[in-house]
């Protein structure tokens, strides 16, 4: 790091922060655009269907599908980039920008690997160095920024179905906010800090003492909320088929569509490392009490994938809730589940456990 | 950095004010309450910026943009009978506020402060603090407001839902 | 008809939705671990430029005339598929010919033009029926496509080598001249 830093004529701290960034970013994009393809592929194995497995690089190098990525990405690139009769400008040009960075920039503050030291600097492995004041705030409010994408889509794109989508969304998810707040309150209160860095330590390393065995409930709310804030399937309600077309995203095509729906991966990225992160025990290897720094990485990565997955899981299993049945869920059932999480979990702590 | 925050916001305020289009004008107000937040993270109180962030952009701007969408009115409306004197008045008592707002700052004593070379620099606000302070020191006034907000929600709890 | 539906009471197990949630995962976990270990032949889809379907007989796919074993086309030219064709696709053209050795000077039946339109077929198998001579059959290829629309209209050659490759035969162009009179192969 030293030598790169010598080498690039700045500061060793700097050059790990550009270092970081870099891996990050790249990281979650590629885990993003890679998801489409285990989206599409998994789907296509639970309904017994074989999915994309024919794209291939030069014709010939198949690598079961993986080329379809490739084959997607310059298709959309490509595209005529239309842009509707009266849809207004700025806005719809802006949109997927909106959902886009949003659902990058959440995944700054979580940390992937464990610190290490190397020549007497410590390096974290976190895009925002712990300590840093914001925490576990930040995520959240970056996570409540990802509605305006989906609003702005909708608004701006001057179409029934689009505003009826986004508005839908929208709602579903400032409701759902309220209870996952509540339930990341709660693993506030038991860890004593919101901090990542402070919750991932103080769950160690023996998987009953992660905060999924202590706080389950807060675990099944946060979980269930999670998939209505990134919209995934059995609340994705800014989309829906046989209702309202392609809901927000409507009228949008090539690069910008690519981007709106990579924006939902990437989201579905940060919301996986943040349950990790909090339930799980983030880059804790279990059983392991001082890991070395790539096996906590590929920890991480293993736990995150896994999630990643689960959400792709429960797509494919559950239909789309109806409307009035998921704000019923939301503010009659997962608001309750996490006031009384917060509430047991207070008690037990004013009783010394 | 503290020009960048600053234009942010007051380039989103004037967006804000300026925009005919209401939904444009709403997300200049997103833009200018990030700059604030930026502004609160420069002055080292990252809890406040976080809280702007999720209290007024997370969730008060969505719901009114939602509002406003669910309405669906497109363009600013003139206003009927525009008089000369209540646009004169509005400059004068908004200077007023300007100059007002400008003074009491400088005469705080945490400007007063940063004029003395080598005083300590402020440490970051962290949540803990926030909560020993609103528990501790602002219990009453902590209280009140939530009883306020309870009160309020039962009220439009009660308006809207009219046979309980 | 009203139907009197009865409504399920569900238990309090079914009612948290977190174990039927879980059930119905484990139920797609086992789709899916049960499609991941089936080899690629053992699958329901049929990938089909690599794998093809095995046709059941009786299938009415792409027409083949027969000949007989010397070569010759046993179609008589009686214009009974033609009649029978909904679609009104074939069109013959009959031709005498005599096989001077034999029969001396006893005239046969054959096409000269056996044409079907295959973009006007709907491989119904009515010709098939109709045939008295049983002498077109609809096989089990059903890879009938082309570039352009003329090379979608089979002519007799065409007709005849359709399974030449498939049934091992030779394809043939020209009628060959008989050498034992046609009744007593037939007898």
């Amino acid at each position: 790091m030293d030598t790169l830093a010598s080498l690039l004529h700045t500061s060793p701290a700097l050059a790990w922060m550009v270092v970081k960034v870099v891996i990050v970013f790249s990281a979650v994009m590629l885990l993003a655009s890679v998801w489409t393809w285990v989206e599409r592929r998994g789907s296509a194995m639970i309904q017994d269907r074989i999915g994309p497995n024919r794209a291939a690089l030069f014709g010939r190098i198949r690598i079961i599908g993986l080329a379809q990525l490739l084959a997607d990405g310059i298709k959309f690139f490509f595209k005529e980039d239309l842009e509707p009769h009266d849809v207004n400008k700025r806005l719809f040009w802006l949109a997927p920008f909106l959902a886009f960075v949003p659902a990058m920039l959440g995944f700054a503050v979580i940390p992937f690997g464990r610190d290490f030291v190397s020549g007497g600097h410590v390096y974290h492995l976190s895009v925002l160095d712990p300590g840093n004041g914001m925490g576990m705030l930040y995520p959240m409010a970056i996570g409540g920024l990802a509605v305006y994408g989906v609003l702005v889509a909708a608004w701006s794109s001057n179409n029934k179905w689009a505003i009826l989508g986004g508005m839908r969304a929208s709602a579903a998810m400032v409701s759902y906010e309220i209870g996952m707040s509540l339930a990341v309150v709660s693993i506030f209160m038991t860890t004593g800090g919101y901090d990542p860095a402070q919750i991932i330590a103080a769950q160690g390393s023996q998987p009953w003492h992660w905060n999924v065995v202590p706080q389950f409930l807060g675990f099944i709310v946060f979980f269930t909320c999670v998939f209505a804030e990134t919209n995934r399937l059995p609340f994705d309600f800014a989309e829906g088929e046989s209702e309202i077309v392609a809901g927000f995203n409507t009228e949008y095509g090539s690069m910008k569509f690519s981007l709106l729906a990579l924006a939902e991966y990437a989201h579905m990225m940060t919301a996986s490392a943040l349950v990790v992160t909090l339930f799980f025990g983030g880059w804790q290897v279990p059983f392991v009490a001082h890991p070395g720094v790539m096996l906590s990485v590929l920890s991480f990565l293993v736990k995150l994938l896994f999630f990643a997955w689960v959400f792709v899981w429960i797509r494919w299993t559950l239909p789309r809730f109806r409307y009035d049945q998921m704000m019923h869920l939301g503010w009659k059932a997962m608001l309750p589940l996490s006031m009384v999480n917060l509430v047991v979990h207070a008690w037990l702590m004013s009783h010394g456990r | 950095m503290f020009l960048v925050f600053a234009l942010i916001t007051l380039l989103g305020a004037l967006g804000m004010l300026l925009q005919r289009n209401i939904i444009v004008a709403g997300l200049c107000m997103v833009a200018a309450f990030f700059g604030v937040a930026g502004l609160f993270v420069l002055l080292a109180n990252p809890v406040a910026a976080a809280l702007q962030i999720i209290v007024y952009t997370g969730a008060i701007l969505v719901l009114v943009l939602f509002v406003i969408m669910m309405l669906n009115s497109h363009e600013e409306e003139p206003a009927e009978t525009p008089h000369p004197i209540q646009r004169w008045l509005s400059v004068a008592l908004s200077l007023a506020l300007g100059v007002g707002a400008v003074k009491l700052v400088l005469a705080s004593r945490g400007v007063q402060q940063l004029a003395v070379q080598g005083a300590a620099l402020p440490r970051g606000t962290t949540l803990e603090g926030v909560g020993a302070v609103l528990f501790a020191g602002h219990l009453l006034g902590f209280e009140v407001a939530g009883l306020m907000l309870l009160a309020a929600m039962v009220g439009a709890v009660a308006l809207t839902k009219r046979n309980l | 008809m009203g139907v009197v539906v009865k409504k399920v009471e569900l238990g309090w197990l079914d009612r948290t939705y977190v174990w039927p949630v879980l059930k119905g995962m484990g139920i797609t976990f086992n789709h899916f671990i049960k499609q991941l270990f089936t080899p690629t032949s053992k699958r329901y889809t049929i990938q089909y430029p690599d794998m093809k379907k095995e046709m059941p007989t009786g299938y009415r796919g792409l027409h083949e005339l027969k000949r007989f074993e010397d070569g010759a086309i046993k179609c008589v030219a009686c214009f009974m598929c033609a009649e029978a064709c909904p679609a009104r696709c074939i069109s013959i053209e009959a031709e005498e010919f005599s096989d001077l050795n034999f029969t001396q000077g006893f005239e046969e039946k054959r096409p000269k033009v056996f044409k079907i339109d295959m973009l006007r077929c709907i491989y119904c198998g009515m010709c098939e029926e109709a045939c008295p001579k049983d002498a077109i059959w609809l096989r089990n290829d059903y890879e009938v496509a082309a570039y352009d629309r003329l090379s979608m209209q089979f002519g007799k050659w065409d007709l005849m080598n359709t399974y030449a490759e498939a049934d091992g035969k030779a394809r043939i162009s020209e009628d060959p001249t008989p050498s034992v009179p046609r009744r007593v192969l037939a007898m």
